[in-house]
């Protein structure tokens, strides 16, 4: 059932996504640079 | 209980069930999108500086994209209820719809990429791009319904092959464009009444007298066709065909054109008067609730007088969606012009379960951005209208 | 009766529509996504940086999918202007698909997308959270059922002949809905649309990372693009190879022809992977072949053949004369023979009906065809191999490379050092326009390789077109071609305007061009609405 496998898949894409942006903001990589606007 | 759903799922209930589907759908999309071409045909002329036509675009610019989709859905519809109908409409009336289709293209690059340039003649151009995207529809929409009700030149081969005969110009007859002004007047009437439940001062005072001006027109030309119907144009009558749960097959039925048809049906079902009533008695209700600055009541009004109008297009042709005037024979009815009984079923249920769901949600939105659009609330959110 | 102009005319206008419509969905179907992920991390964090990535992202959105919207509105009618045939023949079962499009997506997506533009200060944080996701919904609904309709083309099941209505009629909802091949084509054309979104976002904000700009603004756009852009692109490939295999399954001529398999292999087949193949001697000159790979793709398996082109042509000659019989039965039932005999006569080589119908070119009462005339009907049913053999190589490539990319995005980007790799970011930025032309290929190989069908083994191409002129079609094609390009140039204008703007366009005050940078190149920008 790819329709199946489409759903869990677009989630979990997703989440990779804000996960990413979560553990990078956690960890303070975003904002690091002095040169920062 | 049994017995009422297999007459209600039976082919022939069916199939007027999508007779009266695709009715709905028409009449959602002039009621909805009506009032957006209304507004861009009348941008231009309402608007009198950039910041008044930004007023105008944005009453409609947040919610036309979402009523677009019911005429769309018609043309989904029709395929999918009514494959000849599809097939045989739209190849027939081929430059007619593609300058329609140029036409609306120019809707959503109009509204969306106008005012994201500050340059004065990028935007006037665009202005005149709403303008045509929404006056060329709606009176090619008209056009279109006049030639139905004449009936239109085309037969089938024996592979049920359509051919139209009439070409472009032959759809420019007196008749037609008749209708053409009726449904451009009364698609401005509704889009100038939606105008004044949604602005204020100025605007609101020349979409007023647009109303005025517009439903008269609509009320002399709607009358006029009426009458013009009634006694020249020659109507179409079953004389025999293979029954109402037959498959369909054009082809298997005799028809005859009929000067007194027209007026033979309405006689024989005075109750079928209801519908042109309501396009007069709505127009009218339009007017004066629009000349007593109650434009809510007036867009209800006004909306029950597209509604009549379509339905009296629909009654006077039923059960023929498209007759042909070269070869009656070939005419396309309610009975012989339908998908299979088993995709009407599916679409039925299909259509039960969504199209509740899509005005439920529809409703919300309107809901949550009603209000009137002001200069003011233009000046502020420079950045974000259009 | 219809001409071969006629044909090639409506052809060619099909095929630039919709390539043309293509141009704009996958990026819808991706980024609509990625502005899902940006504000759920705004509800989430709460800093307003990523509402401006959902406002500034969104503002390009909203660019492009004016243009999907103004030429998906040509598609919705052109089967009817220019199929008209192909709409009256297989329409019982191909408008279902469209009209269910329409009431479930097309309605979600257009919708909410007025609210999603317009809601923020109507609308709580997580209302208009949610409708960012409803749009994100909605666009993908539509390719769900645009892609059922596109996949009973190629596959057409749950499909019979009825000699009454002389047309192709439904006999199973569920089979068109579960298509195996519209499955496969669903998730990989949407995955091709997240892979999109994904290097849009991922090449603009390397490019403010390059120039120095707005740095924290196009770290965290570019973080996210990265681990979506990741996962989709592996999706990506791993269903196109799901692909390969359906095909194997039901086109095997098209996969044959993708592959450039002049003859039958004994199992497993060897897999291509360069090579001239010339369409007149049927062969592949000069290949590069790799032992075993294609048989493992195709059939997965290690004792299954892959069918050859030539033998092909054999199997499908046979299918033209059993198409010929059922077309014999045809006949008679019109001639008026209608029993029960003749019904199951016609029925019981319907499958091939189709092949019979090819003749129609050569001779067009179909029965009187000669020996001749069969022969040259089965070889038409094999499309040119060089075309598609190519670009299926091309879309390949670029997936393979689109991989790398974000493979090593990621991994930079995990380690804190992505802003520094300029080559990286010079990489990512030139490889904006990959995505674009994997699309297109994709299509092209799909479409092109269905040819001479337009609903696979049941319709040719060449029946399908209305009876117009070619004075006609060559005025509506003439249109779409310069209407179109200047919508494109004017798209790209403003698109190209707007990015290099970033998020300054947004008019807060916290942007590069707003507190102290210099001034953009192109005049007026300051002032922009
Ligand atoms: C895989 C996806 C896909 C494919 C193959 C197609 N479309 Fe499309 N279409 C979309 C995905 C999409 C979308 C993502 O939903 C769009 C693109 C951008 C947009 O605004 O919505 C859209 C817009 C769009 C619209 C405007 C919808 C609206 O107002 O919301 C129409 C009428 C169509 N399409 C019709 C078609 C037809 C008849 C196609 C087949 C020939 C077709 N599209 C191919
Ligand atoms: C948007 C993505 C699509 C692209 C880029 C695309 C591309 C093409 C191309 C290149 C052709 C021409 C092939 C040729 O004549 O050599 C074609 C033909 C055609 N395609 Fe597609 N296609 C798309 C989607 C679809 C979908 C979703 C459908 C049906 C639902 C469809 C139905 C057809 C039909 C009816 C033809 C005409 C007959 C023919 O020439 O083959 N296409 N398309
Ligand atoms: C790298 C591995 C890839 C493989 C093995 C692959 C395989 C395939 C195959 C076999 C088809 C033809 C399906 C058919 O004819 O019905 C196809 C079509 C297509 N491909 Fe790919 N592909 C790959 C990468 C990509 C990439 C990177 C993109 C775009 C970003 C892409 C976009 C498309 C599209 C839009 C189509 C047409 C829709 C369809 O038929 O599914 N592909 N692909």
């Amino acid at each position: 059932m790819w329709y199946f496998t489409w759903i869990l898949g677009v989630l979990l894409a997703c989440s990779f996504g804000i996960v990413n942006a979560l553990w990078l903001e956690h960890c303070g990589c975003l904002d690091d640079d002095p040169a920062d606007d | 209980m049994a017995d009422f759903f297999a007459f209600l799922l039976s082919y022939e209930t069916l199939r007027v069930i999508w007779w009266l589907f695709i009715g709905i759908l028409l009449i959602g999309f002039a009621i909805t999108d009506g009032f957006d071409l209304g507004v861009g045909t009348l941008l231009p002329f309402l608007g009198r500086n950039d910041e008044e036509r930004r007023v105008i675009i944005n009453v409609v610019g947040p919610t036309w994209e979402g009523n677009q989709v019911w005429f769309i859905l018609g043309g989904g519809a029709v395929f999918a209820a009514w494959p000849p109908v599809y097939a045989t409409a739209f190849s027939g009336f081929f430059i007619a719809l593609i300058l329609t289709l140029f036409a609306m293209i120019l809707r959503p690059v109009g509204f969306d990429y106008r005012s994201k340039l500050p340059n004065p003649s990028w935007r006037k151009f665009w202005d005149w791009g709403l303008f045509v995207g929404g006056a060329v529809p709606a009176l090619v929409f008209g056009v279109a319904f006049g030639n139905l009700l004449l009936g239109v030149p085309f037969h089938f081969d024996a592979d049920l092959r359509a051919y139209y005969t009439g070409g472009f110009l032959g759809l420019l007859n007196p008749f037609g464009l008749l209708a053409g002004i009726v449904s451009l007047s009364m698609l401005v009437m509704h889009g100038a009444v939606y105008l004044q439940l949604r602005t204020e001062g100025e605007i609101q005072q020349r979409a007023r007298w647009t109303v005025t001006l517009a439903t008269l027109l609509f009320l002399v030309a709607f009358a006029l066709a009426g009458v013009w119907m009634l006694f020249w144009v020659d109507g179409y009558r079953l004389e025999s065909f293979a029954g109402t749960a037959a498959p369909s097959n054009p082809l298997a039925k005799t028809v005859v054109r009929d000067n007194g048809a027209l007026l033979a049906r309405y006689a024989q079902y005075p109750w079928m008067l209801v519908a042109p009533c309501m396009g007069f008695g709505g127009a009218i209700l339009a007017w004066l609730s629009s000349l007593s600055r109650r434009p809510g009541f007036g867009f209800i009004a006004s909306s029950l007088a597209l509604a009549g109008v379509i339905l009296t297009a629909g009654f006077s042709l039923f059960p023929f969606i498209m007759p042909s005037s070269s070869d009656p024979n070939s005419s396309l009815t309610v009975w012989d012009a339908t998908s299979s009984h088993l995709t009407l079923k599916w679409m039925f249920g299909v259509t039960l379960v969504f199209l509740p769901i899509v005005l439920a949600y529809t409703t919300w939105v309107f809901g949550k951005l009603r209000g009137t659009v002001t200069v003011a609330q233009v000046r502020a959110a420079d950045k974000v209208m259009y | 009766m219809i001409s071969e102009t006629l044909i090639e005319l409506s052809r060619l206008q099909f095929a630039l529509t919709a390539m043309y419509h293509f141009l704009f969905v996958p990026l819808t179907l991706g980024l609509s996504f990625l502005l899902a992920i940006m504000e759920s991390v705004y509800v989430m964090t709460g800093k307003t940086v990523y509402q401006d990535m959902v406002r500034f992202w969104g503002k390009l959105f909203g660019i492009n999918f004016a243009l999907g919207v103004a030429t998906g509105i040509t598609m919705e009618f052109q089967f009817g202007t220019n199929w008209a045939y192909y709409s009256h023949y297989v329409g019982d079962i191909f408008g279902t698909p469209l009209a269910i499009e329409g009431l479930m997506a097309f309605f979600l997506e257009s919708t909410f997308i007025g609210l999603f533009f317009f809601g923020w200060d109507r609308l709580s944080k997580v209302q208009h959270l949610v409708v960012t996701w409803l749009v994100a919904l909605g666009s993908n609904l539509s390719a769900l059922w645009i892609l059922i309709a596109n996949g009973w083309m190629q596959n057409p099941v749950g499909t019979v002949f009825n000699p009454e209505t002389m047309r192709m009629e439904m006999t199973s909802f569920g089979e068109l809905l579960f298509n195996p091949v519209a499955q496969v084509k669903f998730v990989h054309t949407v995955s091709a649309g997240y892979v999109t979104g994904a290097v849009f976002v991922l090449a603009i904000s390397a490019w403010y990372l390059l120039k120095g700009r707005d740095l924290s603004f196009a770290r965290r756009s570019f973080a996210i693009a990265t681990a979506f852009g990741l996962a989709s692109t592996l999706s990506v490939i791993t269903l196109g190879d799901e692909s390969g295999y359906e095909l194997g399954d039901v086109q095997k001529v098209k996969l044959a022809a993708i592959e450039a398999m002049w003859e039958t292999e004994p199992a497993p087949a060897s897999f291509t992977l360069f090579g001239f193949p010339d369409d007149e001697t049927m062969t592949t000159e000069r290949q590069l072949r790799i032992p075993y790979l294609l048989g493992l793709i195709a059939t997965r398996s290690i004792d299954t053949p892959v069918v050859g082109l030539k033998e092909l042509i054999i199997r499908n000659e046979a299918r033209v004369r059993r198409g010929m019989k059922s077309y014999a039965a045809l006949e008679q039932w019109r001639a008026g023979a209608r029993d029960d005999a003749t019904r199951a006569q016609l029925l019981e080589a319907h499958d091939d009906l189709g092949y019979a119908l090819l003749l129609k070119r050569y001779a067009p009462r179909v029965l009187d065809a000669s020996e001749e005339q069969i022969k040259q009907a089965a070889r038409d049913t094999i499309p040119k191999v060089a075309p598609l053999f190519w670009s299926f190589r091309l879309m390949v490539g670029f997936g393979m490379w689109m991989l790398l990319l974000f493979a090593l995005s990621f991994y930079y980007c995990a380690r804190r050092q992505a802003g520094h790799k300029r080559w990286l970011l010079w990489a990512a930025v030139c490889s904006l326009p990959l995505p674009w032309l994997s699309s297109e290929l994709g299509w092209f190989v799909a479409e092109y390789g269905r040819q001479p069908w337009t609903v696979s083994g049941m319709l040719p191409t060449r029946l399908s077109t209305s009876t117009l002129s070619v004075g006609q079609v060559t005025f509506s094609l003439s249109g779409f071609v310069l209407f179109y390009s200047a919508l494109l140039i004017v798209e790209l204008f403003l698109m190209i305007k707007y990015a290099r703007l970033g998020p300054s366009s947004l008019g807060t005050g916290r942007y590069h061009f707003e507190n102290g940078g210099p001034a953009p190149a192109t005049p007026h920008a300051a002032t922009l609405p």
